[in-house]
């Protein structure tokens, strides 16, 4: 029970996307890549907005579209809810409208949300009699994704669903996704650009870059891969950590970057980070301005440190030593 | 204000121009839709029908319209024999004349409308589970809504004053198929009618500018409601 793409190739213009991946039924799936990626596409693709040029999309052993076969199954009849990145509310309808537009389709078997329990978990209730035009663009993005919940699909497609969202609102809705998906048992697909989110939400991710897809997997091996951090800004590059808050509140992957991260040659002693990792060194790589990336294996994986050659020589690191990683929980 | 028979004359046009738009407005709807769809296999033929009676000259509409629907006309006898129906020299047959004039002007104002219309809306409507049909019925038409009722007053305005169809077809009755122009040029046709016809030309006007400006006030509405 998953979704699969077989061979898809989908053209628009001079834009040509090839995707060959598997989408677990359950959990939360990440698409990432840099922008032009054709991460937007691929979703369209498997919501059926564009048809295929060839191959093959089988969804819970359905095949929904076959080019080979000529089958195609409409993106009413498949079962995936899309929320698309500008929200496409309806302007003809109030914001119970819009929502009500999902309940009145979706089929009667389905074990349905109930939408004014799904209303107060977006924190939408008192915008139900709202018109949309008067909504401000975080309202926007939570309606669209109350609208398609309650629409009860299969597997919900978001692309970059926190966009219009600041920063303080974005981890909210990144926390209420991953419950989401949880108690609705529903499983997501989600696109965006930034790392840590990836690291945040993703149990699979699906790598893209230029049309194709990378790299595909767990979370934990894909982002680990060489393949992964080449599709990384140098600012961003870093290493998964499994973790879990203080607060205990929250868990799953944190990405810390290289340049969060310092370095001791010795057990440090007296300091008030809460994150100390020992590990061995592993692979010590000088950037082409000069900067130092030094990765280390610990127990949890590995970890890298951007440092200046001046510290190098300093702690007199040097592959197979042992070596500590200091990371600040606020930089978690 | 107005006599007896200024009365009988506008009743006639506002009853041939409302029967026009009101057969004509869901086949309108249907050729503005396919219009608006991206390009299809003879999609040239169905722009040239709507948009046929814009170039001939009316007078050959009418004409045309005798050959078809006339007594003698294959869909003339036809409906005849079969229903007992004629439409030539009737009011119907006036209302047939001008529906077929005013099509055009009712397929633009609707086609631009359907055009308009965010296409990502009927995408986020399908990924909602709605078929093509009903997609249709929950959000083109009802999104396209200012737009058709615009195209459907304009049609409606210009219908009152459709002259040479509906001559031709319908003939000059008194009391039957007699509209405005008509009436109009009966009455410059006798000696001493101008005061008649300057009144009647002055009812026209008036019912011209007042739908024109209802077709306006349909418009503004329009584009508010899309721009949200």
């Amino acid at each position: 029970m998953s979704l699969t793409l077989t061979s898809a190739v989908v053209r628009k213009g001079a834009f040509r996307l090839a995707a060959e991946c598997v989408v677990p039924s359950s959990g939360i799936t990440v698409v990432f890549g840099p922008s032009g990626a054709g991460k937007s596409m691929l979703l369209a693709t498997i919501a059926g907005l564009h048809r295929l040029e060839s191959g093959r999309v089988e969804f819970n052993g359905r095949v929904i579209e076959d080019t080979g076969a000529k089958t195609r199954v409409g993106p009413h009849d498949r079962g995936i809810g899309l929320v698309f990145q500008d929200a496409r509310l309806f302007p003809h309808l109030s914001v119970r409208g819009n929502i009500q537009y999902a309940e009145r389709r979706r089929p009667a078997a389905r074990n349905a949300p109930i939408t004014i329990e799904i209303a107060r978990r977006l924190e939408i209730e008192d915008l139900l009699d709202r018109r949309v035009r008067n909504l401000s663009g975080g309202e926007r993005s939570r309606v669209a994704l109350a609208r398609a919940v309650v629409s009860a699909p299969e597997l919900l497609l978001l692309d970059e669903p926190f966009a219009a969202l600041d920063g303080r609102r974005r981890i909210a809705f990144l926390k209420l996704l991953k419950d989401l998906s949880k108690s609705q048992n529903l499983p997501l697909m989600v696109v965006t650009h930034q790392v840590e989110e990836v690291a945040e939400l993703a149990d699979h991710v699906i790598a893209m870059k230029g049309g194709h897809v990378v790299s595909h997997g767990p979370a934990a091996e894909v982002m680990a891969m060489p393949n992964f951090a080449a599709l990384l800004d140098r600012r961003d590059y870093g290493a998964r950590v499994d973790a879990t808050s203080v607060a205990g509140d929250h868990s799953g992957g944190v990405w810390i970057k290289a340049d969060s991260v310092l370095l001791a040659a010795e057990e440090p002693r007296g300091i008030s980070a809460r994150n100390v990792w020992r590990g061995t060194i592993r692979s010590i790589v000088r950037e082409p301005d000069g900067a130092v990336l030094v990765s280390l294996a610990t127990d949890t994986g590995y970890v890298s440190s951007r440092i200046t050659p001046e510290a190098l020589a300093d702690l007199r690191l040097q592959e197979d030593a042992t070596a500590w990683a200091v990371v600040k929980s606020h930089a978690l | 204000m107005l006599t007896a028979e200024e009365i009988r004359i506008l009743a006639t046009s506002l009853g041939v121009a409302g029967r026009a738009v009101l057969f004509s407005l869901p086949v309108a709807i249907a050729f503005a839709w396919a219009l608006s769809r991206p390009n299809f296999r003879g999609k040239w033929i169905v722009d040239a029908i709507a948009h046929l009676p814009l170039v001939l000259p009316p007078v050959l509409v009418g004409y045309f319209l005798l050959l078809i629907f006339g007594v003698r006309g294959p869909i003339g006898a036809w409906l005849r024999d079969a229903f007992g129906i004629q439409l030539a020299f009737t009011a119907e047959g006036a209302a047939l004349a001008t529906a077929v004039m005013a099509f055009p002007l009712m397929v633009r104002a609707i086609r631009l409308s359907f055009e308009a219309t965010d296409r990502g809306l009927f995408e986020a409507a399908a990924v909602l589970r709605a078929s093509p049909w009903d997609r249709f019925w929950s959000m083109a038409l009802p999104l396209a809504w200012p737009g058709v009722l615009a195209g459907a007053v304009t049609a409606f305005a210009a219908g009152l004053g459709e002259f040479g169809a509906v001559i031709t077809f319908a003939s000059n009755v008194e009391g039957q198929t007699q509209t405005l122009p008509l009436a109009i040029y009966s009455a410059l046709q006798v000696p001493n009618g101008e005061e008649t016809a300057l009144r009647l030309a002055a009812i026209s006007m008036t019912a011209a500018v007042v739908g024109l400006a209802l077709a306006e006030l349909l418009q503004h509405w329009a584009r508010r409601r899309l721009e949200a």
